[in-house]
């Protein structure tokens, strides 16, 4: 295991205590929770993709933060105005 | 062509890391949601830690390039994020998001000069 892949395990287990903020309390805690889950994932998915050596799979990553921009703004505006 | 230096990664690394922890820890202690939301920008800023450490494993290449692109949008998005979920909120709370008489804040002006 190099470092690469130690920042990423260390990253990843962070999703633990995003699950709890994103599975209890009010529904805007519970969003906040979301976002910053699609940040912690993109993250460790860029350290997983370099410390595994395949580089090709960077742009899932990447097609990942371009998508949470739409489906953040989308539970934004639900949450907004349905919830 | 790379400069690969571990213990340059490895600080970079443990940036990020950081960034990552402070960020969900910082966001976990906040009893109001908003207070919550600031701390969005912390893997964002980790974010940037990591383009450096991957341009210095793997050079410029297409991966580094990509990554860059990966930080401007969690920087760049997230902050626009950010606003709208923060309007979001004002909206639920208040019924609409525009500055009230009596928000404590410099910026706003009295709402008379509106209906004016």
């Amino acid at each position: 295991m190099n470092i690469w892949l130690l920042a990423a395990c260390a990253v990843a287990s962070s999703l633990v205590l995003c699950a709890f903020m994103c599975l209890r309390g009010t529904p805007e805690r519970r969003l906040v929770g979301l976002e910053m889950t699609g940040l912690i994932v993109i993250l460790s998915m860029v350290l997983f993709t370099v410390g595994m050596g395949r580089l090709i799979l960077i742009d899932l990553p990447l097609t990942l933060a371009i998508l949470s921009f739409g489906g953040g703004l989308v539970f934004v505006r639900f949450l907004g105005k349905y919830l | 062509m790379s400069i690969h230096h571990p213990i340059t990664e490895a600080i970079l690394l443990v940036i990020v890391v950081l960034g990552a922890w402070t960020g969900v820890i910082g966001m976990l202690r906040m009893k109001e949601p908003t207070q919550a939301l600031h701390y969005l920008a912390l893997p964002a800023v980790g974010g940037v830690a990591l383009v450096i450490a991957v341009f210095a494993e793997t050079g410029a290449g297409q991966a580094s390039f990509k990554t860059l692109a990966i930080a401007f949008m969690m920087l760049a998005v997230n902050s626009v994020v950010a606003h709208a979920t923060a309007r979001a909120f004002r909206g639920r709370d208040i019924g609409h998001w525009q500055p009230r008489d009596g928000d404590h804040f410099e910026f706003v002006r009295d709402t008379k000069e509106f209906e004016e």
